[in-house]
């Protein structure tokens, strides 16, 4: 009965995971990798871990990939095209190194055929709530706390990414230490404009550290 | 043999629910009509069936006949799924509510009256109403119809602002109660003649999940994604026949769960006067108190007008949030520190 | 039948979902279906954390699961940003366009 349970679920994830991939159109990937994770979601139920199962649907399938499928809506993201004709052997190339990555590690899972404990006879109290707490607050505070602030940094980060720009004029100066973002000094050119960027600050900066200013270019004409 | 036995019984239990269901939908979408048409002066349907029993039956038959637009667009396996993620992951959340207390029927032995109980029952409703965003925010996108994009991109960013203060909502509830098992929560709301609901020991804690659960579910006054003198009809103008009905279903449906994860969390699920002796007056009690928050859905319908987005947006995150957060420190505060309390004040 | 699933099969279904993960990053040319390989990546690693936390009555495991969980949701966010970032100055998702390191 578990082994069949474990044969639907794992072919759901597989199936949705070569989906994943194999699919042009970005948001069908992301529909399919919500089937991983939900697939994945109740294989962790059939490992007794319920709480982290819970977790898995709610920040996973419920937070990370509405953010994804937002970021795909908001960018409106086409199918993508043929691939070009100098990596042609790309494909091929990755599916022969998979199939090496899988026989690595079939080497090792033969290793570890035998384990002590199989979670179908007893009722497994690891996973309940009240353990996952325990350990969370005890003997893995410093990682939460760790947790805690990686997360403030994020909610620092994304908020200043999503700032909006000052609208900064072509021949502003910028002093050493201003609170500057660098999109905002680079002019938005096509990929193809090779031309030279400059920042503008080299004279401040020279008067700060004592030295002669650089010559300009137009100076030397 | 016995794992059989399970089985059948688990799909028995299922089906009752899911007809129990559908039958208060259409009461739900009948006592809407009529409610909402006494609360602005007029009678409302009473033509089919006595009084307008019959009139959410009329409706579906009348839905199902028309005919299933599908509009011309590249994501047509989207189109089809949304509705269906909608409906499922509305209806996902009935197997944890305890409907009454244990009965016993003879010949068979005593019956817990809920479906599945399970350690992380209170998680996994808000796993399911984060995945309900899907259905909005994909049916909005593959409508290939910009009122329908605009209308699903701002419900579902209404749904997963109010998702948070939902769930903060209810950790002062588990904070209380110890366990995130709402069976347990609902045996532990038992005793002195009703004052021992969650409702009196977090008003702030009830209020902020009312406020939460209506935003969720997109009624009045935070419906403007779907108002039609906004956007259509919002993310679901594209839809017609029985993938209309599904979303429709689904919204009844979704009131009708946070509706009963209000009953059970706050006011004591089945608890009531006289249970012990008659259980079944148990169930009784659960669907009065359901069909109390139902009404007064329909009567916050009939009475406020509704949010503009920017205000509704601001209220969830500048005014909401903060309060829930300061509702869990309250009570967390008040958890920990009442056996100090109470020797100091020397009663233990 | 009566088997129960071993610990080597859970363990096998997590190599090949790594594997697919690794597959999808160097096949595909969009970056936020880039991103989704690796998270996808991310949960097979997942996947063999809560297996022998499970095969050995160990919770470590499952909180080390629960810190991976917490640090992809920090990088979807952060990464996402700049993915929208990128897209403003290029008008293009596809990585092959931003192959040379200059804007």
């Amino acid at each position: 009965m578990l082994a069949l349970l474990f044969i639907i679920f794992a072919g759901l994830a597989v199936g949705c995971a070569v989906a994943v991939v194999a699919q042009r159109n970005p948001l069908y990937s992301a529909v399919s990798l919500i089937g991983v994770f939900v697939a994945l979601a109740c294989l962790y139920v059939m490992l007794a871990a319920p709480f982290i199962a819970a977790v898995q649907v709610i920040v996973y399938a419920g937070a990370i990939m509405v953010l994804v499928v937002f970021v795909i809506m908001l960018l409106n993201v086409e199918e993508e095209e043929r691939r070009r004709p100098r990596l042609r052997f790309l494909v091929p190339t990755a599916v022969v190194m998979a199939a090496i990555l899988v026989a690595e590690t079939s080497f090792i899972m033969y290793s570890v055929r035998f384990s002590p404990f199989t979670p179908t006879d007893n009722i497994s109290n690891t996973g309940i709530t009240s353990q996952i707490g325990t350990g969370l607050f005890t003997r893995y505070l410093l990682p939460f706390e760790i947790t805690s602030i990686l997360l403030l940094m994020a909610i620092v980060g994304a908020m200043t990414l999503a700032r909006r720009s000052l609208r900064l004029s072509p021949t502003a100066r910028i002093l050493p230490g201003a609170q500057v973002l660098a999109r905002d000094v680079l002019t938005r050119g096509s990929p193809e404009d090779l031309t030279a960027i400059e920042a503008d600050s080299s004279v401040e900066a020279a008067r700060v550290l004592g030295v002669e200013p650089p010559i300009k270019r137009e100076d030397l004409e | 043999m016995n794992l059989t036995i399970n089985i059948v019984l688990y799909f028995v239990a299922i089906t009752i629910a899911f007809l129990g269901i559908m039958l208060l939908v259409a009461f739900t979408v009948l006592a809407e009509r009529r409610v909402l048409a006494f609360l602005q002066g007029r009678v409302g349907p009473n033509r089919v069936g006595y009084g307008g029993v019959l009139q959410p039956f009329a409706d579906f038959i009348k839905t199902m006949m028309k005919e299933d637009l599908n509009p011309a667009q590249t994501t047509k396996f989207i189109f089809f799924l949304a509705p269906m993620i909608a409906v499922i992951t509305a209806i996902m959340s009935i197997l944890i509510y305890p409907f009454g207390p244990p009965i016993t029927i003879p010949f068979f032995g005593t019956v817990p009256l809920v479906i599945a109980r399970f350690d992380v029952a209170l998680l996994y409703v808000l796993g399911i109403t984060s995945v309900g965003v899907y259905g909005i925010a994909l049916a909005g996108w593959s409508s290939n119809n910009k009122y329908s994009l605009m209308g699903g991109l701002r419900s579902s960013a209404q749904m997963i602002s109010y998702e948070l203060s939902l769930g903060l909502s209810l950790v002062g509830v588990i904070l209380m109660a110890g366990t995130l098992d709402i069976y347990s929560i609902v045996e532990q709301q038992s005793g002195w003649f009703g004052f021992h609901w969650n409702i009196f020991y977090q008003p702030l804690g009830f209020i902020i999940y009312l406020i939460s659960a209506i935003a969720e579910t997109n009624r009045v006054p935070f419906d403007l994604p779907e108002a039609e003198t906004e956007l259509v009809a919002g993310f679901h103008t594209e839809y017609s026949s029985i993938k209309f009905l599904l979303f429709f279903n689904a919204e009844y449906i979704n009131m009708i769960t946070v509706s009963m994860l209000a009953t059970t969390l706050f006011l004591g699920g089945w608890q009531g006067p006289l249970v012990n002796q008659f259980p079944l007056l148990g169930v009784f009690y659960f669907f009065i108190k359901v069909l109390f928050f139902l009404f007064l859905y329909i009567w916050l319908r009939g009475t406020l007008p509704r949010f503009r987005f920017d205000q509704l947006m601001s209220f969830g995150w500048k005014f909401l949030m903060p309060v829930a957060i300061l509702n869990i420190v309250l009570t967390a505060t008040i958890v920990a520190y009442w056996p100090v309390l109470l020797a100091k004040l020397g009663l233990r | 039948m009566n088997l129960a699933p071993q610990l080597w099969w859970y363990l096998a279904l997590s190599a090949v979902l790594f594997t697919i993960g690794v597959v999808g990053v160097i096949i595909k040319r969009n970056v936020i279906a880039m991103f989704m390989c690796i998270e996808l990546m991310l949960n097979a690693v997942n996947l063999t954390f809560v297996a022998f936390s499970s095969f050995f009555q160990d919770v470590s495991g499952q909180l080390f699961v629960f810190i991976v969980m917490t640090v992809a949701a920090a990088e979807a966010a952060v990464g996402l940003g700049i993915i929208i970032m990128i897209f403003r100055n290029r008008e293009s998702l596809d990585v092959d366009d931003a192959s040379i390191l200059k804007l």
